[in-house]
């Protein structure tokens, strides 16, 4: 009978691991605060927001994003090329919200200023413009030396000394905060973080760097909402 | 091995490995394919198009290193269910390696995906718990994860496959004849 007391029958943790997934799946649908996103919860689109393409479009990307974040890297190329199809007839607008993931990130919460700074001195297109390049020159996961963000200024035509001086100022320290207290009531779990508002205000959430025929497809849906 | 001639267990492993594919990549967007497959002005082909669309994020949300890890653990998975049922239906139990395969699945589970970003199980367990700081104190960012759970897999596979290979037999108790 030894052999016997070394056998373990299976049917108990089998169990155990069913029951856990279903405890798991209903705790991830009910706790998960992106369940039904509310436009209460998202702060509408208004003058103050980074937009690209026409600000009247019937469909809305709200991106929040982290500069040191790999795949939001990747991810803006994937908006431009959204923005290349659905912008130029003004179906489209990308509106860029800042989410820096401060735990994993630190240095992203500087950079993420620091676009707010090239918006203020350079407007709408010096901010596009700088989140382009420092998206570009970035190794990401917090391996941008901080000095490239007085390069990148100087690169695309702002004044260096002012934009210093705002970014030593930091006043854009407390709306970097507010974005990213909205991304977190908005149920962003991670970057990048999208979400896809249709004319009748519907809500899409989009989680990560989804590849391009997946961005397309959701936008899609949303055209069809009137 | 009888299990390789055997079509429904190479099923079973097939089968497991695509449903924990799935799952991996449309768990961070579970919301979004919830709400977009319960919705009546949806067609068909936007509830089908959508979730095929989310498979390529192997490509785009994923690092190359979790990219291969959790490409190895999805099929370890399927294989290590496929022998686990293999044993349990042949022989009627299994006598070891249980805790190393259940330990490599739930390790694999949390470490598969984008852990440096987010937005997959892990990530998702530590917001719950309020702990993503602590990714940033280890070297891959959580990708230890899953480099632990394919070690545990493979080894689970091992002492899986060891049992499959060796003949049904009632063995003999050598450990109170030494002399």
């Amino acid at each position: 009978m030894e052999p016997e007391t070394k056998k373990l029958n299976l049917s108990v943790p089998l169990a155990i691991i069913v029951a856990g997934l279903f405890v798991a799946s209903a705790i991830a649908l009910t706790r998960s605060p992106a369940m039904f996103p509310t436009e209460s919860k998202l702060k509408p689109i208004t003058a103050s927001d980074h937009i690209l393409g026409n600000p009247d479009a019937p469909v809305k990307v709200i991106e929040f994003s982290d500069t040191e974040c790999p795949f939001c890297k990747q991810f803006q190329a994937t908006m431009h090329r959204i923005m290349n199809v659905y912008g130029k007839d003004g179906r489209v607008a990308w509106v860029y919200r800042q989410y820096p993931i401060a735990e994993i990130h630190p240095k992203a919460l500087k950079e993420a200023e620091a676009t707010e700074c090239a918006g203020e001195l350079g407007g709408n297109a010096a901010f596009w413009a700088y989140l382009d390049t420092i998206f570009e020159v970035t190794p990401s996961n917090d391996n941008l030396d901080p000095a490239e963000l007085f390069t990148i200024a100087q690169t695309i035509g702002l004044d260096r000394l002012k934009f210093e001086s705002c970014l030593a100022s930091g006043k854009y320290t407390a709306h970097v905060a507010e974005n990213i207290q909205e991304a977190i009531s908005v149920g962003a779990e991670g970057t990048p973080w999208t979400i896809v508002v249709a004319a009748n205000g519907k809500l899409y959430p989009l989680a990560g760097g989804q590849p391009y025929a997946a961005v397309k497809s959701l936008i899609d849906v949303a055209l069809q909402q009137k | 091995m009888d299990i390789l001639r055997n079509w429904r267990y190479v099923l079973v492993a097939i089968t497991m490995s695509i449903a924990v594919f799935l799952l991996v990549l449309w768990f961070p967007n579970r919301v979004l394919l919830f709400s977009l497959w319960t919705d009546s002005s949806a067609s068909l082909g936007d509830k089908v198009r959508l979730p095929v669309s989310l498979l390529s994020a192997l490509g785009t949300n994923f690092s190359p290193l979790s990219a291969a890890y959790t490409v190895v653990i999805v099929a370890l998975i399927g294989i290590n269910t496929a022998l686990i049922i293999y044993l349990l239906r042949a022989r009627g139990a299994i006598a070891g390696g249980l805790f190393a395969g259940l330990s490599g699945m739930s390790s694999g589970i949390l470490g598969v995906g984008c852990a440096a970003c987010g937005s997959l199980i892990l990530m998702w367990l530590l917001s719950v718990a309020g702990g993503v700081s602590v990714l940033s104190l280890l070297p891959l960012r959580g990708g230890e994860f899953g480099v632990l759970g394919v070690i545990l897999l493979g080894y689970s596979t091992y002492i899986l496959l060891k049992q499959v290979i060796r003949p049904p037999v009632c063995e003999i108790d050598t450990s109170n004849n030494s002399n």
